[in-house]
Formats: structure tokens, sequence, C-alpha cells
């Protein structure tokens, strides 16, 4: 900006900030801080943190603040150049097996599970499931976007491979995953989730699994390219460093495995497209597609209605973190009968969905300030839908795509292609009509041939 | 002659020694390769010079807008008026949600003001 500036951060942030305002070259950044947290908080308890002391430093809040706008610099505070940061070296300082594992944990390398040690050897044979070359960079990758973006090469991709358990054959599609570029443990306090569906021939060339367990820890490759995507996130993503670069409150159990499994593609009911032909790839092609979001239900009801008639009733009164996006993960016997109930298309499905859903009343008003403010005001049809109660359904859906006013166009641009935030996959072994709902939004998908 | 190898004879046990404990002859030590990526080369950011007073200047309040963190944004605004009243206290709504940038505010931040507050959640 190059003004004089003094961020004001609540004191939960003291590392993130510190270790930011390093990377970003400001590394004298002028910081106050005050008790956490400050949302939610009346005016006088506001007032009382504004008038004692920075919790860190301990000094007045107010008289930090103006100091730190007119303390003149110090000759390093003005100063350019370089700041130091340590080298990479390809190789580890060799040591015993039992030590090496010791030091990735303390590193940070693993999931918090033993991992295979990557040594040249088995590096080497990852490499050969790909055309690449090894020095080839693959993307970059960061937690968050004001985060830097760590860099990576094929072989760095393929180190990471080895240790979460990757036969060579999974390395195309883990090098796809790797050139997204999407962490799987992005950094925000509410612990988001990610999730990898795999399309294609590569599907039953690797051998992974559609059937029963699909979603669970059955499969080798299932488990192992979705763990995969979190040592990578960790390691080339400059992510899921606590307290740095990863600052869920709860974290996610979710991001062990990410949710990899393959889309069930002879189990799809006639006329409904697999996800990577409904994302624009040939069905021949083989892709990897990236959703992101916080949480999955597992759900069976039997009832008196249609299957379809219980999700839309679920789409309806569901609530979490994401509550304006939804990703149904249909068996294929729920998806025979929901096509079977007149629903030819995905599309078509997500359509009606998007169109015969409302928004509870309680949820509405809180995320809707400005009708609210028209509502109290009489203004139509808002106070009409004020008057029926908080937990009167409002008939504005959640699922239909459109940008919050002042929000970035980009947002839209990520819709492209689908005119409802509801995504539909099916897998899974056909002993129930069990089906799962999450709020997980398409992000976007990539070639595994590419990288073969 | 005779001094010639024993030299020859030191330098041999030397290297034999130096293999016995070096890092690879060590059957129960093993080199493995690093599993992270690359960072990127940190460029210093030389601080903005300070005026020694902020008597008779403009400093800006730029509120991210955090969700519900309005009552705290009101209180600073209001005390810092208060407690420094010969500075303009301009209190400055960013643009769209706390993740959105706003190029804008800051060339007029730049423009009008002899510093900036910024306020982050949570």
């Amino acid at each position: 900006m190059g003004v004089p500036a003094v961020p004001i951060i609540t004191a939960r942030f003291k590392e993130l900030v510190t270790t930011s305002a390093y990377k970003k070259g400001i590394p004298n950044m002028r910081i106050t801080y005050t008790p956490h947290p400050i949302t939610d908080r009346p005016a006088e308890l506001c007032r009382q943190y504004i008038a004692g002391n920075d919790p860190n430093s301990g000094q007045p809040m107010l008289g930090q603040i103006y100091d730190g706008l007119s303390r003149p610099l110090s000759a390093e505070d003005g100063k350019g150049g370089f700041l130091p940061r340590g080298e990479r070296t390809r190789l580890l300082p060799p040591d015993t097996p039992e030590k090496l594992m010791e030091y990735f944990h303390e590193q940070g390398f693993t999931d918090g599970n033993p991992v295979i040690l990557p040594t040249e050897e088995k590096v080497a044979e990852m490499l050969k499931a790909t055309s690449r070359q090894p020095d080839e960079w693959v993307g970059q990758m960061r937690p968050s976007p004001p985060h830097e973006a760590w860099y990576y090469t094929v072989e760095m991709v393929a180190v990471n491979a080895v240790m979460a358990g990757a036969k060579p054959e999974y390395f195309p599609t883990i090098l796809a995953l790797a050139a997204k570029g999407v962490t799987s443990m992005f950094s925000s306090t509410s612990s988001f989730a990610r999730m990898a569906v795999v399309n294609g021939p590569v599907v039953d060339e690797i051998g992974m699994n559609t059937g029963i367990g699909a979603m669970g820890p059955v499969n080798r490759a299932n488990s192992a390219i979705g763990r995969c995507w979190t040592l990578i996130s960790r390691n080339l993503g400059n992510s899921g460093k606590p307290g740095e670069t990863y600052l869920g409150s709860q974290g996610n159990p979710l991001n062990y495995n990410n949710l990899c499994f393959p889309e069930n593609e002879p189990g799809l009911p006639a006329g409904w497209k697999p996800l990577h032909v409904q994302k624009g790839f040939k069905k021949s092609d083989s892709v990897i597609s990236v959703f992101s979001g916080w949480s999955m239900s597992d759900i069976a009801w039997y009832s008196p209605l249609p299957i379809f008639e219980v999700i839309r009733g679920w789409l309806e009164h569901f609530f979490s973190f994401g509550t304006n996006q939804a990703t149904l993960v249909l068996d294929p016997i729920v998806a025979a009968d929901v096509a079977a109930s007149g629903h030819p298309t995905k599309e078509s499905f997500a359509k009606y969905l998007a169109e015969n859903t409302g928004t509870p009343g309680w949820l509405y008003w809180s995320q809707n300030e400005k009708a609210l403010e028209q509502a109290k005001k009489g203004e139509e049809p808002y106070a009409g839908w004020l008057r029926q109660g908080q937990g009167a359904v409002v008939p504005v859906s959640r699922y239909v795509r459109r940008a919050p006013a002042g929000r970035n166009p980009a947002f839209m641009a990520r819709a492209e292609g689908n005119e409802t935030s509801i995504e539909i996959v099916v897998t899974g072994g056909g002993t129930n009509t069990f089906w799962s709902g999450g709020d997980f939004g398409y992000v976007g998908s990539a070639s595994v041939d590419d990288w073969r | 002659m005779k001094s010639t190898a024993v030299k020859i004879l030191g330098l041999a046990l030397m290297v034999a020694a130096a293999s016995s404990i070096g890092w690879t002859a060590d059957p129960a030590r093993i080199v493995v390769m690093n599993p992270q990526g690359v960072k990127p080369e940190i460029r210093k950011i030389p601080m903005a010079v300070r005026s020694a007073s902020l008597d008779g200047k403009t400093v800006y309040i730029v509120d991210t807008k955090y969700p519900n963190t309005k009552p705290f944004v009101e209180e600073l605004y209001a005390a810092l008026k208060a407690k420094y009243p010969a500075t303009t206290w301009v209190l400055k709504d960013k643009f769209g949600g706390y993740m959105d940038d706003d190029p804008e505010l800051w060339k007029e931040v730049k423009a009008k003001a002899a510093g900036a507050i910024v306020l982050v959640g949570h």
C-alpha cells in the first residue's frame, strides 16, 4: 500500500500473523492484538478490550496503535533485499528407518500414521509409471489465497506417492490431482474437507472399488490416492501446520483420505452421464474431479414417500457451514429409483431439487440481513414470509446459482455449466437404498491421461 | 621408501576407518528423499516511512467486515477520536466480504491518508 499501517488482529492468531508477515516480506510489521474473539461481542465488552492492553505485548492498545503509525523506522525496517530461507536438499541425511520415521512425524511430513520411507529406489519405480520427466514442474499449491504457494516437480510428487503407499500404476492419477493445485487442507477456522471422484477407464485399470464399501477403507487404490492428497498438501502445498498454515478449529477426519472414490459408471441409470462427461470430458477419458465442502451424512430412510421426495426434504432442511451447495452420492439402486420416478438425467433431477426446495426461515433470515430489514419495514414479499415465523419455509432456494451482492464475479464463473449448486455422483454396491449428502461443491477436474 | 609405504598404509587405514563410520557404509542407515516442495524466495518490503506525529493528519480505519465485528470497529473509531482529537479518523468499509481485495480503497488511502488501521476478525 505504501502507507504506514497497523493491522489489528485477535490474539489467537499471533503465530499465523507473525509467520505470514515474514513470508510477505515485512518481518517487523507493527501488529496490535486484541483479546480473542471479537465476533458477536457486545459494545461494552469491545470498549473494555480497546481501553485495555494488547494481550501479547502488555502495552495499552490505543497507544500502541498510535505508536505503530508514527514511531520512526529503524534502519532494518527501511531495508529491502531478501529474507533468509532454508535451502532445500534433494536427499535427507541418512539415518536408521526408525529414526527417519520419527523425523518424518516430527517435521509434519506425515498424516500422523506411518508412511513408506521414500528411498531413491522406490521413487525411481514410481517414476516409471509416467512419461513425464522427474524434474518437470507439476504445479503450485497454497493453503489459502493469502498464503504463499510452494512449487513441485514430478519427482517430488513421486516421493509423496511412495510415502502414501501408492502402487506405481496409481501415479498418473496422483499427478493429475497434484496438477490441480488444490490443497486438501484449506486453511480456514471452519475445517474444510475435500473429495476426489475418479472416472473413466483408469478406475478398472488400477483396481479402484466402485462397489460395496466404495467410500470406506477397503481398497488400496481408493485409500492411497486419497491419502496421498493430504501428504502432497502438507509437504508440497505448504498446508496443514496447525496455527500457521492450518486453522481448522476442530479439524476434519475426512482429510485422512479426502473421500476418494470412483463413480460406479456401470451403475448409472440409462441417460445419466458420468460426472466427467458432465464436465466436458469424453467417456473414454480418465479424469479425477475435486470437490470442496465440510461434511457428509449417510442416509437411509424407509418412508412411504419416494426417495426423491425424501432427498428433496432433506435438502430443504439440511444445515451445515456450507448451506448453499450440496453433493449427493447415490447408491446405484437409489439412482435407479430416482430415474424411474421421472428424472431422466442428473441435471433434470438437480434442477427439480433446486426449484422445489425452500429455505428454513431461521436460516434465510440469518443469511439475508437486507431482506430482514425490508420485512420489518413491511415490504412484501419479505414481510409476509417473516409473519409466518422462523420455523416456516421461505420459498427461496439455496441451490439456484446466484452471485451474492457485492461478491467477486469469479463466484459465478465457477458455476458455469450448472445452473444449480447441486452435484450428483453414483457409487456403491447396491446392498440397500442408501445415499449420502453433504455440503460439497464442485471445484474442477483434471485429465489423468495427460500424466501417463 | 619405508616412509612412503607407511604414509600409504596410513592413508589406507584412514580411508577404511572413514568408510566404516561413513553415512552410506552403515547398513542400518538409509538415505531417503526430501518430501517437501520448493519454497519461494522472500523479497523484503521496506516499511513505509512514518510521520513523527499524526496531528493534523488523516488515518483510515478500514473495516474488512468480518461477520459480527461491527461493534468493535465502531468502538475503536470512537476511542481513537476521543484520545487523539488532533487526528482525523476516517472509518471506511472495504468492498465485498473480508476475503475480497479492494484496490480502489487502497489507492484512496494512499492518496488521502498518513496511515491506515486494518481490522481482521475473528
